[in-house]
């Protein structure tokens, strides 16, 4: 058989392998990462959709890094615009 | 172990019962037998400024001889945390975006706690940070309810923490799980993120503090009150407070004594209440140790008076 031909079929061959059993692997991790990313943040934020937080001014500090996950967050939830009151990101 | 051999002392009591008076008469106590102390002022009311003769701010001052003094401002404090959040920002968004988001944090000061947060955030750098190295500690705090609060949140923001950090670490495990499975370059591990290192940097600074706090062969909590009904009631509340957040009180001070001989008809009938006032102070702080503090029939100002006053009320307790 042609090398080619063989680097083809390995390739394919991969293909399904990746479809059947990676793929749902890979969703479900990204929606589990997904969520517990989301936790973090209300648990940091959580005083922004009123509920009171006694460190929120210690979480203050995590802003910079937070920022852009907070506005993927609202754009996600439906909201194009930050949350009334909250921090504003765009 | 004897309350003057302890490396943090807190004096607190309800407002107007003379602890920042005593407070520096300890500090300059100590100063006299060549420790180096800091006298650190958390009460917003900055009487030691005038207690001291000495215009004090938020940095160790040279008062005397082995003897510093500093005023804790709340809006300061909170005004400088607030900028340095302000910097990082600046380096790490979109420069469109920091106006809005100055205006955003700005509010954040506003923030009910937010200035209480910055006291305890110096007070704990004030413990923790090896740059300070003084041999004697002595915080003059503010009124009652102020304090227990504020020697309280170590512990409080210690649970809240953890659980910050056991959820960030849990989203970076499955992050690099995605990364793992997405293919993409696992960059960026547990190790630098810097979320997770602001998150430990502080739980060890609030553990620190709350370990120097409670630890009783180190500090020790000094009431400060007077010989009435309103200051004693507060008191022996506070001390069930602190007692359980484990802070170590130390002794009981009672301040502004009458005399044991006063003339005239009017001050004859004081000394007799407080009489009654002095014996239900010696039940109800059994336990504790007890300093008595005459009343001066001057003002207590300046160094020599206060020296004289820590002389002799803490070489014998009453």
């Amino acid at each position: 058989m042609d090398p080619r031909q063989i680097k083809k079929a390995l390739a394919s061959a991969l293909d399904i392998y990746e479809g059947i059993f990676l793929a749902p692997y890979r969703s479900a991790i990204h929606r589990e990462y997904r969520d517990q990313r989301d936790l973090f943040l209300l648990l940091t934020f959580s005083d922004l959709l009123g509920v009171p937080n006694p460190i929120s001014f210690y979480t203050l500090e995590l802003y910079p890094e937070l920022i852009e996950q907070f506005h993927n967050w609202h754009l996600r939830m439906g909201l194009n615009e930050p949350p009334e009151g909250g921090f504003r990101c765009c | 172990m004897n309350l003057l051999d302890k490396r943090v002392l807190f004096f607190g009591g309800k407002g107007g019962v003379g602890k920042t008076t005593v407070a520096a008469a300890v500090a300059l106590q100590f100063a006299n037998q060549a420790k180096r102390t800091l006298l650190v002022s958390t009460d917003p009311a900055h009487s030691t400024s005038d207690i001291l003769e000495v215009q004090l701010d938020s940095e160790p001052t040279a008062v005397e001889e082995n003897l510093w003094a500093m005023e804790i401002d709340p809006e300061t404090e909170t005004q400088a945390y607030i900028d340095d959040v302000k910097e990082r920002i600046s380096e790490s968004i979109a420069p469109r975006l920091v106006k809005e988001v100055e205006r955003q944090i700005d509010v954040a000061r506003m923030s009910p706690g937010a200035e209480e947060s910055a006291v305890f955030e110096r007070f704990a750098k004030i413990l923790c940070d090896e740059d300070y190295q003084f041999d004697r500690y002595v915080f003059d705090t503010a009124p009652t309810g102020h304090t227990i609060r504020l020697l309280s949140l170590p512990e409080l923001m210690t649970v809240w923490i953890s659980g910050l950090i056991s959820q960030r670490r849990k989203v970076n495990i499955l992050g690099k799980m995605w990364r793992n499975v997405a293919g993409s370059a696992a960059a960026g591990s547990e190790h630098d993120d810097p979320v997770l290192e602001a998150l430990e940097a502080r739980k060890s600074r609030f553990e620190r503090a709350r370990e120097i706090i409670t630890n009783k062969d180190e500090s020790a909590f000094v009431f400060v009150l007077t010989p009435e009904r309103l200051p004693i009631l507060e008191t022996e509340r506070a001390v069930k407070t602190l007692q359980r957040y484990d802070v170590p009180i130390g002794a009981i001070v009672v301040n502004q004594v009458l005399p044991a001989e006063v003339q005239g008809e009017f001050l004859a009938r004081r000394k007799e209440r407080e009489k009654k006032y002095l014996e239900q102070i010696k039940e109800s702080f059994q336990e504790l140790t007890t300093f008595e503090i005459r009343q001066y029939d001057g003002d207590v100002v300046g160094r020599d008076v206060l020296l004289g006053l820590a002389n002799e009320t803490f070489n014998h307790p009453a």
